[in-house]
């Protein structure tokens, strides 16, 4: 075979190649979304024995069960799947709260002594403390002895506090409101850890402050919501004295629902000048 | 945190009258870090009394004072009194319910049963009593299969289909029973039930004439539960309604007096001076029982088991009550449409005055679903259309949605601190029932209610 020949031979290869080969428009085509999937409804298991009996379990449990496998391993969808929920898990922690919720929502910012993310993940004490610029900004907004406080922190999750604090905190605002007691303005605190509270404690001199806080984010949910409330937040206060009501998200707790329960603790807190283990 | 209820139950069926007592144990099933859930987690049967022919003045009256004096000495015997008991139904079952003084004799026993036993009446309930007290709905879900029950009594057969998940599906009711007829020592006819036609009393009756009789009975129940094609013969025996039959397999069940007596061919037929001994052996011989069939857990008894045990419901654990009075008794359900739910306030306070008017000053109770984790805009709005429309006092709000206590907060703001507001949740209740509400429990976070029907035809 010649030199032109060869040529003429690998023309014609290229131009098969480019036939077959797949166009450059498939891969700009969306993907579908792997994590719309509701898993509770998925079964994968090749000849399953009473598939139906199956599904009525999963509805019971977020749990990965009876995903199927090739060989001892699972499959290329499920090991995807627990990739992309992870990744949302870890997104909504080195995330931030978008500066749209606090400034139209009317909540003051104000930021722990945490520079950003990495000190914060890294420096758990320093997002428990104010420097003196914020500690004038929570005097200024929250006053002197106020009865109760709110506060909303982003915690380790952010999608928890963008998708659930404005309801829960509109209940909780209006449960008291029913009961009499009046709440003032709230703060929204940037690199927040629930200790955050006691040195607000400290600072206002307040009675009771309930913080509502991103949770750490796990496989099933990144929209997990706490409320962390304590009676005489003070820095240095056992972990015993807190109260907390977890779950509040939309296959948890309905956050206006944990809202208006919330609303009545508090209620409950400042009759009994208690919370945590103290409260029962 | 560990409560429990003192729970009565009472049938007055065709052919027996029976009480128990059962306790009913409530725990908060929710981690100590969550909002309460609390539930009904055990039901234990503390006593049961002997069952009693039901006490009848006349052919169409029920004896009432036998039937009160019944009850007393079954307290007595139960060494319990009425201030003990906290909830429960006096439940009046089959032909019974026909009788001219039916009404009288079951609000007479509900006052005398204790402060919040209610009373009750009507084939669906008494259906859903029936299959609960056999523990059919159990069985469905633990086998995840259909099941098809039958509370086969003295005057009616009552069905009640069950998904594998447990879940009610359909109830149905016909007139079939082991008293239609009556006789003497002797074979001879002493009573008729109005629905059979062809037998008089004072006749001479044998197995062998009454054999074309069962047949068409067991053809009835067999037609409703799909092993015939449905002729005009089902509709004469239908009470209220039949059962709708899924395209699935079913399990058959069977509970009430004549379920014992199911393949039990070397009885004495004249045994209980009725029908029933033939009926249960013609069942047994049935297309019902020719692949096998669940005999319930309870089967005389599974109705007043039902009545004791299973009549009480807990509602949701985040709720909202000030200012009302309990019990709150016969409230009437006005139901509100999902467009309704739905629309601006002021359409919204429309549909609930204009449901108002059909009932005129009578206690309501305005039952919706509400939403799956709604938004604070929501409950306002729902708050609005509400205290504009509701003029009912107290007002009183049931939704299947876990919204209430946040609802109930903003109707107070709404209202004012001094209207009573009772808002609960986890509770579904149909146009054209009624509702029942006991004191809350468990510190205030849930509350007993009995949903009911009280249809007397």
């Amino acid at each position: 075979m010649d030199k032109q020949e060869l040529k003429t031979l690998v023309a014609q290869l290229l131009r098969e190649m480019d036939t077959d080969a797949p166009t450059v428009q498939t891969a700009t085509q969306e993907l579908p979304d792997l994590t719309k999937l509701d898993l509770r409804q998925e079964y994968h298991v090749a000849e399953p024995a009473d598939k139906d009996a199956f599904l009525r379990l999963k509805k019971k449990t977020p749990a990965r069960l009876g995903l199927g496998r090739c060989g001892a391993r699972y499959k290329t969808a499920s090991m995807l799947r627990f990739r992309a929920d992870h990744a949302a898990a870890q997104d909504s922690v080195f995330s931030l709260v978008p500066k749209d919720f606090y400034e139209k929502n009317d909540l003051p910012f104000v930021q722990t002594m945490c520079k950003d993310k990495d000190q914060y993940l890294t420096r758990p004490d320093l997002g428990r403390r104010f420097d003196e610029q914020a500690q004038a900004v929570i005097r200024q907004v929250c006053g002197q002895s106020p009865r109760v406080l709110l506060v909303i922190g982003d915690g380790l999750s952010s999608n928890a506090i963008t998708a659930n604090a404005l309801d829960c905190a509109a209940a909780i605002r209006q449960g008291l409101k029913s009961f009499g007691i009046e709440l003032g303005k709230s703060l929204f605190i940037q690199y927040a850890r629930v200790g955050a509270m006691d040195h607000i404690g400290e600072i206002t001199d307040a009675e009771l402050i309930c913080m509502l806080v991103g949770e750490r984010p796990g496989l099933v949910t990144s929209e997990s919501m706490s409320a962390y409330i304590t009676y005489r937040p003070r820095p240095g206060i056992a972990e015993s004295k807190r109260t907390v009501v977890s779950n509040i998200h939309r296959q948890g707790t309905p956050a206006v629902e944990a809202g208006a329960h919330i609303a009545e603790l508090l209620k409950t807190m400042l009759e009994k000048k208690a919370s945590g283990i103290d409260l029962r | 945190m560990k409560e429990s209820l003192l729970s009565v139950g009472i049938d007055l069926g065709t052919t027996t009258t029976q009480m128990i007592v059962s306790r009913l144990y409530l725990e908060n099933t929710a981690s100590p870090f969550a909002v309460p859930r609390m539930e009904i987690c055990d039901r234990e049967i503390l006593y049961q009394s002997e069952p009693y022919f039901t006490p009848l003045r006349s052919a169409d009256t029920l004896d009432a004072p036998a039937i009160e004096q019944i009850l007393r000495s079954e307290y007595e015997k139960a060494g319990i009194s009425p201030s003990d008991v906290k909830t429960g139904a006096v439940i009046i079952t089959g032909e019974t319910a026909r009788k001219e003084n039916a009404r009288q004799v079951l609000t007479a026993l509900s006052d005398l049963a204790g402060s919040f036993v209610v009373a009750t009446a009507g084939p669906a309930l008494e259906s859903v009593l029936a299959a609960r007290g056999a523990g059919a709905d159990c069985y469905a879900e633990e086998h995840g299969v259909h099941v098809l029950h039958f509370d086969i009594g003295g005057g009616t057969s009552n069905l009640a289909l069950y998904g594998p998940e447990g879940e009610l599906l359909d109830t149905g009711c016909l007139n079939v029973g082991g008293r239609l007829l009556k006789f003497d020592k002797n074979g001879t006819i002493t009573y008729v039930s109005p629905v059979l036609q062809g037998c008089r009393v004072g006749e001479k009756a044998t197995p062998e004439s009454l054999a074309p009789l069962l047949e068409t009975l067991v053809q009835a129940l067999e037609e409703a539960a799909g092993l015939r094609p449905v002729t005009a013969l089902l509709a004469h025996f239908i009470t209220d309604k039949t059962v709708e039959l899924p395209d699935a397999p079913l399990v058959f069940s069977f509970s009430g007096g004549v379920a014992d007596l199911i393949g039990k061919e070397a009885v004495d037929w004249l045994r209980y001076g009725d029908l029933g001994v033939l009926l249960g052996a013609a069942i047994g011989r049935s297309r019902l029982c020719k692949d096998g069939y669940v005999l319930g857990q309870q089967t005389l008894r599974a109705t007043v088991v039902g009545a004791g045990s299973y009549s009480t419901e807990l509602s949701g654990s985040t709720v909202s009550c000030t200012g009302a009075e309990f019990p709150l008794q016969g409230l009437a359900a006005i139901r509100l449409r999902e467009s309704e739910e739905r629309a601006d306030p002021e359409i919204l306070s429309r549909a609930i005055q204009k449901k108002l008017e059909l009932y005129g000053d009578a206690p309501v109770v305005l039952s919706m679903k509400g939403q799956h984790s709604p938004g604070y805009s929501e409950i306002l709005r729902l708050a609005e259309g509400i205290s504009m429309g509701l003029t009912t006092r107290p007002v009183v709000i049931a939704l299947e949605q876990d919204m209430a206590k946040a609802l109930g907060q903003a109707l107070r703001c709404h209202m004012g601190k001094e209207t009573p507001i009772v808002c609960l949740d986890g509770l579904h209740i149909p146009e054209g029932s009624f509702l029942d509400i006991a004191a809350p429990v468990m510190g205030g976070t849930a509350v007993p209610v009995v949903v009911k029907t009280l249809a007397f035809s």
